[in-house]
């Protein structure tokens, strides 16, 4: 298609330097060169700082013992452990906040958006009042309001015990939980009690269809529960008898010592505790509207189809609406739960032992370029795991396009 | 009236009793089945009793005095302390620029005449005079400072009059007068060596809700136009263009704020030889502008992709070059599709300038919190302080979604 060109000129007898490709690549050169020298001068920069002022680098570090507590881990860890390790304790309560965190949004914010589409005029207007404020305020307020409510609570000794069960004081929540005493036996129950719900939901499945199918009910609700209970009791026996010991026991919180540390159940600490309400409540607000503007897309008509058709307002929300609003509520929700997770980086503020807080306090003592790249890195494999389900998740349920 | 229609020619009953005003509103909206009304007596109930108690804490069992006393510090940080300000006479340089803002406001309202620009300037004036007749002093508060308060509604006088019959009053000289009043507000902050009033403060004494506002007002100037240059470059056919843009967007959107800012201020002074002019409040500026530049580009790519193919053909068909349609016939109504989204990112970006705490700028919050740790007599008056801060952040956020509503409703959107 391209006439051999006069020198200078293109085909159409435009200049070379007045023709739109030709201008367009030339900017793109000038403008990725300027940016890679501009990277070059800073990375020089860093470079020299580094020879020049005798800052360390390097991710030997890794290897070294971090000596530092960290507050609250949801796997052993112990002070001799090495930076390596402690960065991976921090990581994995990163992950615990943000999995419960999002989980209580979620059906908190579900909770929410359907009030304030309530017909009932009081309770849609303290939904509304309910994302009015907790929206407009920043987080790390909202935070600090609950860190001090829960500071100025009494001390351990002196707090609220409710049935001897729940123990409220300004060191956070105790109640009956799961003690053990190693960390194997119970995961192995965990993992097989996850098998035997997946075997429970795929039982519900091909029931359902049989149903479907043949017209003739066998239940597969109850019997898939049934299903679910009976193999998880079994695989408790299973690892009781392999183990020797039940996989754990409930036990009550107990306080013990003079000073009252609270031993036994599970203990919820003051700042993991302020870290969930806080972000739980600030998010649900988000999350409701979403909610909200997703319901509303569905088309009145469909909401007269399914009344027409014999369902409950209840049913016809669970069978007919939702179904639908799912695909208007996903995308935007994922997107909150991940800034859920990072949010959740303001723990540094409320003393929990977050991967931000530790890797701020270990640029004391390790080299910060190299904690700063490693920060980077877990942020963004978490947003990526997070869009990588949405993107699963909405394609699933979105339209069928014929 | 339905003697006109020739359906009924009767005179037509009005409703019954039971069905309009008051009566009929409750049984429909509160009391239309039984579960409705459990449910309307347990929030009512509800409602009732947090009210209740909420306003006895306010009025009678909260101790404001902790606001009160030390108000001024709310303001303007340790701007005014022994330490920044030798003279503690520095009080007067932050109330300058809050009359050149209040000028300004009143510009917008007389260029505009609309009832949004009017409201937050008279607000503004009004909220400043009543500073000035407040029976305590803000922070060594003096007599020249109460006069400056009232020197607002005058500057707002003024600014209308300007904008009204003066050649001024037109879009490009509001800019150019924006530009320049807050290159005057940063000189008047910063301080002019050699010049007596001015003496020159340090950025780390800035603090309070004027560094709250700074920011704010930095980051939302220069985040719009970045935003909307890296979502063409994202939308664009130019390879090189596309993958920076990507690059930038999805790092900055993949990290906390709270790590860029901390690692901003560890890793930038490496980044730029030893004696490169900088400080914290400079670097938390760029870092707040870039990270909420890249959640803006998001929000306008999404209008841009809203858009139908055919707007940007019949553009072209008409003969209109290609920076012509982008800037003329795409952006005006993709940018229009996501006001609310914009907004919001507005929003998200004033709330997140109590962020800076973490590289140790004395910002509204961080100034409640050291208060209430580092004095002992206002140890118990955490809850006043918080709840005051909300209020304080409210107001803000509240008025922003406000103002958007309105231009929402001017635009038309959603109206055809």
């Amino acid at each position: 298609m391209i006439a051999k060109l006069p020198r200078g000129l293109t085909y159409d007898g435009i200049p070379i330097w007045r023709h739109a490709r030709i201008i367009q690549w030339v900017l793109q050169i000038v403008s990725g060169v300027l940016v890679v020298t501009l990277v070059v001068w800073f990375l020089a920069n860093i470079g020299n700082a580094i020879a020049d002022r005798d800052i360390p680098y390097g991710f030997t570090f890794l290897g070294r013992e971090y000596q530092t507590p960290i507050g609250e881990h949801f796997i052993p860890y112990e002070s001799s452990d090495t930076f390596r390790y402690a960065l991976m304790v921090a990581y994995t309560n990163t992950i615990f906040v943000s999995i419960i965190g999002v989980i209580l949004a979620t059906a908190l914010g579900i909770f929410i958006g359907v009030a304030r589409l309530s017909g009932n005029w009081i309770v849609s207007k303290l939904a509304l009042a309910y994302v009015e404020f907790f929206r407009n305020v920043p987080l790390l307020v909202q935070l600090l309001f609950w860190l001090f409510i829960i500071l100025a609570l009494p001390p351990v000794r002196e707090g609220y015990v409710i049935a001897g069960l729940l123990y409220i004081n300004n060191s956070g929540i105790s109640f009956p939980g799961p003690a053990s005493g190693s960390l194997w036996t119970p995961a192995a129950w965990g993992a097989l009690a996850a098998v035997s719900v997946l075997a429970g939901i795929a039982a519900h499945k091909l029931l359902a269809r049989r149903e479907v199918d043949t017209g003739k009910s066998s239940y597969p609700l109850l019997t898939a529960c049934v299903l679910t209970v009976v193999l998880a009791a079994v695989s408790w026996l299973v690892v009781g008898a392999v183990a020797g010991e039940a996989p754990f026991v409930i036990s009550p919180p107990e306080p013990q010592g003079r000073f009252g540390h609270i031993g036994g159940g599970f203990t919820i600490r003051a700042g993991l505790l302020v870290l969930l309400i806080g972000l739980v409540i600030y998010t649900a607000a988000y999350i409701s509207e979403i909610v909200r503007a997703g319901i509303q897309s569905v088309s009145r008509g469909q909401v007269e189809a399914g009344r027409a058709l014999g369902l409950s307002p209840m049913g016809s929300l669970r069978h007919v609406i939702f179904p639908q609003a799912l695909r208007v509520i996903i995308p935007p929700t994922i997107s909150q739960c991940l800034n859920l997770t990072k949010n959740s980086s303001l723990g540094v503020a409320v003393g929990y032992s977050d991967l931000t807080s530790v890797g701020l306090t270990m640029t004391q003592t390790a080299p910060a370029v190299s904690i700063f790249l490693i920060i980077m890195a877990a942020y963004l494999a978490l947003s990526l795991t997070y869009s990588l389900i949405g993107n699963i998740y909405n394609r699933r349920i979105s339209f069928v396009r014929r | 009236m339905s003697s006109q229609s020739n359906a009924s020619p009767s005179t037509a009953l009005p409703p019954p009793r039971s069905e309009t005003g008051a009566v009929g509103w409750a049984r429909a909206n509160l009391f239309s089945a039984w579960h409705n009304s459990v449910l309307t007596i347990l929030a009512g109930g509800a409602a009732l009793l947090a009210l209740w108690f909420g306003l006895k804490w306010a009025f009678f069992d909260a101790d404001w005095t902790v606001v009160a006393t030390v108000g001024g510090r709310f303001v303007i940080g340790n701007f005014n302390s022994g330490q920044a300000c030798p003279s503690n006479n520095c009080f007067w340089r932050p109330q300058i620029s809050l009359i050149l803002v209040t000028g300004l406001l009143g510009m917008a309202w007389g260029y505009t005449g609309a009832s949004v620009p009017r409201l937050i300037a008279i607000l503004t004036a009004a909220a400043a005079t009543l500073f000035a007749f407040l029976p305590y002093g803000l922070d060594r508060m003096g007599w020249d400072v109460r006069l400056l308060l009232l020197a607002n509604p005058p500057a707002l006088a003024a600014g209308w009059g300007l904008a009204r019959f003066t050649p001024l009053g037109s879009l490009k000289w509001i800019s150019i007068l924006s530009a320049v009043f807050f290159l005057a507000t940063l000189a008047l902050l910063r301080g002019v060596p050699g010049i007596p009033g001015l003496y020159p403060v340090p950025v780390i004494y800035w603090g309070g809700l004027t560094l709250n506002l700074l920011l704010a007002g930095v980051g939302i100037t220069l985040s719009l136009p970045l935003g909307i240059a890296l979502a063409l470059g994202r939308r664009g056919n130019l390879p090189v263009a596309k993958l920076l843009c990507i690059a930038f967007i999805e790092v900055f959107r993949g990290m906390p704020l709270i790590t860029l800012l901390f690692m901003s201020q560890v890793l930038v002074p490496l980044a730029f030889p030893e004696n490169f002019p900088q400080n914290s409040l400079f670097r938390a500026g760029v870092i707040i502008t870039l990270f909420s530049g890249a959640y803006m580009a998001e929000n306008i790519r999404g209008g841009l992709q809203a858009l139908h193919a055919g707007q940007a053909e019949a553009a072209r068909a008409l003969g209109l070059p290609g920076w012509q349609t982008t800037s003329f016939i795409l952006l005006p109504q993709a940018i229009r599709n996501v006001i609310p989204a914009i907004v919001g990112q507005f929003i998200g970006l004033f709330k997140d300038t109590s962020l800076v705490y973490i590289i140790g700028m004395l910002d509204i919050v961080e100034i409640g919190r050291t208060i209430i740790v580092g004095r002992p007599e206002y140890q118990g008056s955490a809850k006043e302080v918080f709840i005051f801060l909300a209020v304080v952040f409210w107001i803000f956020t509240y008025g922003m979604s406000y103002v958007s509503r309105n231009v929402e409703e001017q635009l038309g959107v959603g109206v055809r």
